[in-house]
């Protein structure tokens, strides 16, 4: 009879509020006996005790049952105790003991289904804005093309605009006249209306703004030695603005801010945003870049302008040794594969090509 | 495990702390910061987890202090140590107007459910876990939260909690509503829940929210009267530092006169 005994925590009326330790088992009659540890308590039984689950987390099994004096309940929270109640139960409580027993279980499963929810629900952001990374430069594109070239050559005002207040743009004289013939010849036939423009910076470096905004730094125009190698420069520079390859940073330095301040909540001013603007705006990635040289040299071949020149400009700007390299270089990276591959590019191309009607020498005296 | 019996004294009427009377060789363990004053003899000794388990290896340490991280206890337990000759004091003090209440685990069944944060100190040998409210209903709205806090141990236990303490016992099948967050502490037979306040207005305008939590018996249960929340969100609504509204103490005009009249009276 040992073995079949089940401890548990007897409640009830009379008794400590507690509750006392006391011993259960069921009699050969399927009656339910609980004796109760302590003197002078006598042997309680019933025939038919109410089972369920109870407690904290439904993690006991409450036997309960009504006497005159009042209600009675054995909670039994050990699992060992309560399989052996289970075990040697009678069969008509076989039932109610099952769902008792299921009770735990089912409240586990739910708790680990509402938790999996809210993980999944905050994740979604996450997988969001990594999916976003994934496919930033699709969904760039596609945003890209839906821009029309009157709102292209809005946006290359303001970038216009900004230059100015940075730095001296010269927009007329020899030099500007210079880019503008070299310049036309490369984009012939195209959508923006190009305008030059010459800053009077000493650094070797050009730049190409949406909508068709070229600005060519004084240093890079007097280290040109032909106008072939200004039109190497140029082409590449063109080839960046037909290709909207800034329009598309900001395209993408934008999403990434809004997706940003989607999941983090608005942190605008936050070290996480400018992290993040500065590594994709304004600087163009080395895809960007290797598709301005292949798109340049179409154009420079298509202008039946010798190629030559733009690889000679590169190559001297590389060998050079300076304490700091040329601005042109540190954001147009040329690097030794980069360099190689033009090398084979050009020598594939057979001319003949025509000679540039630039006095190149003239153009730049002012600006020595 | 034989657990340190210890004798205590709990001095002070709102703003309570409790003296427990060590005897050689006795510990008590305590929340870090709770440590009121210590008489000779007492070795204060921080250790890493909750101090129960003497050589239960780094992992178990560092599980340990994990479950007292989430249950807003800090990770550190300090043990109050009796190496003096005679009976030796040391005393705990609540962190906030309040109840202290002693919890004998041995006379309830050896484990207690409390409010996660309520735990002021114990008779060494009492271990601090962490239970977590596995019914989602009970969790979200019961006021208490997922994480609650089980005292486990055959010794004295002391929890805190604001306002006035409690104490109730619940009949078998005895189910009583309480309002959510007043909850402190209750045994493991006590089925904690949730319930709908019955009525759409009641549950707008009622000013109970929508859910009370029940209590359904059997077994002992302590309710508070004013969770610490509530009195910090009444404070800083009348706190004009914070934003709130000075009562009687700005110019005649403004806040003082017209204020007054036109205020309500809280």
């Amino acid at each position: 009879m040992h073995g079949s005994q089940f401890q548990g925590r007897l409640f009830g009326p009379g008794l400590p509020g507690t509750g006392i330790v006391a011993r259960g088992h069921w009699d050969a009659l399927g009656r339910l006996r609980v004796t109760p540890d302590g003197v002078g308590l006598h042997e309680l039984s019933t025939d038919r005790p109410e089972i369920a689950a109870s407690g904290f987390n439904n993690a006991c099994l409450r036997l309960s049952w009504q006497q005159p004096e009042g209600a009675y309940a054995l909670l039994i929270d050990s699992v060992d105790d309560r399989s052996r109640c289970a075990a040697t139960a009678p069969e008509h409580c076989n039932r109610q003991l099952a769902a008792a027993v299921r009770q735990p279980d089912t409240l586990e499963r739910r708790f680990r289904l509402g938790w999996g929810l809210l993980a999944l629900l905050l994740l979604v952001p996450l997988l969001g804005l990594a999916l976003f990374l994934l496919n930033a430069d699709r969904l760039a594109d596609w945003v890209v093309d839906k821009i029309p070239v009157a709102q292209e050559a809005r946006l290359g005002e303001l970038v216009l605009a900004q230059t100015r207040l940075q730095m001296k743009l010269i927009d007329s004289g020899p030099a500007v006249e210079a880019l503008a013939a070299i310049g036309g010849k490369l984009t012939a036939g195209s959508a923006h209306r190009y305008r030059w423009f010459v800053a009077e910076r000493p650094e070797v470096n050009a730049f190409a703004a949406p909508g068709g905004v070229v600005v060519v730094f004084s240093g890079l125009l007097t280290s040109a030695a032909t106008p072939e190698e200004l039109a190497g420069v140029l082409a590449h520079e063109v080839a960046h603005a037909e290709l909207r390859h800034s329009l598309r940073g900001m395209v993408k330095g934008l999403g990434l801010r809004a997706l940003v301040a989607l999941v983090m909540g608005d942190i605008s001013d936050n070290v996480l945003t400018g992290a993040a603007t500065r590594l994709t705006e304004l600087r163009f990635s080395r895809d960007a870049e290797r598709e301005a040289d292949a798109n340049g040299l179409q154009r420079l071949v298509a202008a039946r302008i010798s190629p030559h020149g733009m690889l000679r400009f590169y190559e001297r700007l590389t060998a050079e040794q300076r304490p700091s390299p040329p601005a042109l270089l540190s954001t147009h990276p040329a690097s030794g594969e980069r360099l190689n591959w033009l090398r084979r590019e050009v020598a594939a191309l057979k001319g003949p090509w025509q000679p540039l009607p630039v006095d190149l020498a003239r153009a730049t005296a002012a600006l020595r | 495990m034989a657990m340190d019996v210890i004798d205590y004294m709990i001095v002070g009427s709102e703003m309570q702390f409790v003296e427990v009377e060590l005897d050689p060789g006795e510990a008590a363990i305590g929340e870090a910061g709770a440590m009121m004053y210590m008489q000779d003899g007492i070795q204060m000794d921080t250790v890493f987890g909750d101090g129960s388990q003497q050589a239960s290896g780094l992992m178990g340490k560092l599980l340990g202090a994990g479950k007292r991280l989430l249950t807003g206890e800090s990770l550190f337990t300090t043990v109050f140590h009796n190496e003096g000759q005679g009976k030796r004091r040391v005393a705990f003090a609540a962190p906030y107007p309040g109840k202290i209440i002693p919890v004998d685990l041995g006379q309830i069944g050896g484990t207690l459910i409390c409010q996660k944060d309520s735990f002021l100190c114990a008779a060494k040998g009492v271990s601090l876990g962490i239970a977590f409210q596995k019914k989602l209903g009970a969790g979200l709205f019961g006021g208490e939260g997922f994480i609650m806090q089980r005292l486990e141990g055959d010794g004295l236990a002391f929890v805190h909690a604001g306002g006035t303490l409690q104490e109730q016992v619940l009949a078998p099948g005895e189910t009583l509503r309480v309002d959510t967050g007043c909850v402190v502490a209750f045994q493991p037979s006590v089925d904690f829940d949730i319930q709908f306040v019955g009525k759409i207005k009641s549950a707008i305008f009622g000013g109970e929210g929508l859910f009370f939590a029940t209590l359904r018996g059997p077994g002992k249960i302590w309710l508070q009267s004013l969770p610490l929340s509530r009195l910090a969100n009444r404070i800083i609504m009348s706190a004009p530092a914070a934003g709130g509204r000075s009562a009687d103490q700005g110019s005649l005009l403004g806040a003082g006169i017209l204020g007054g009249i036109l205020g309500s009276d809280d």
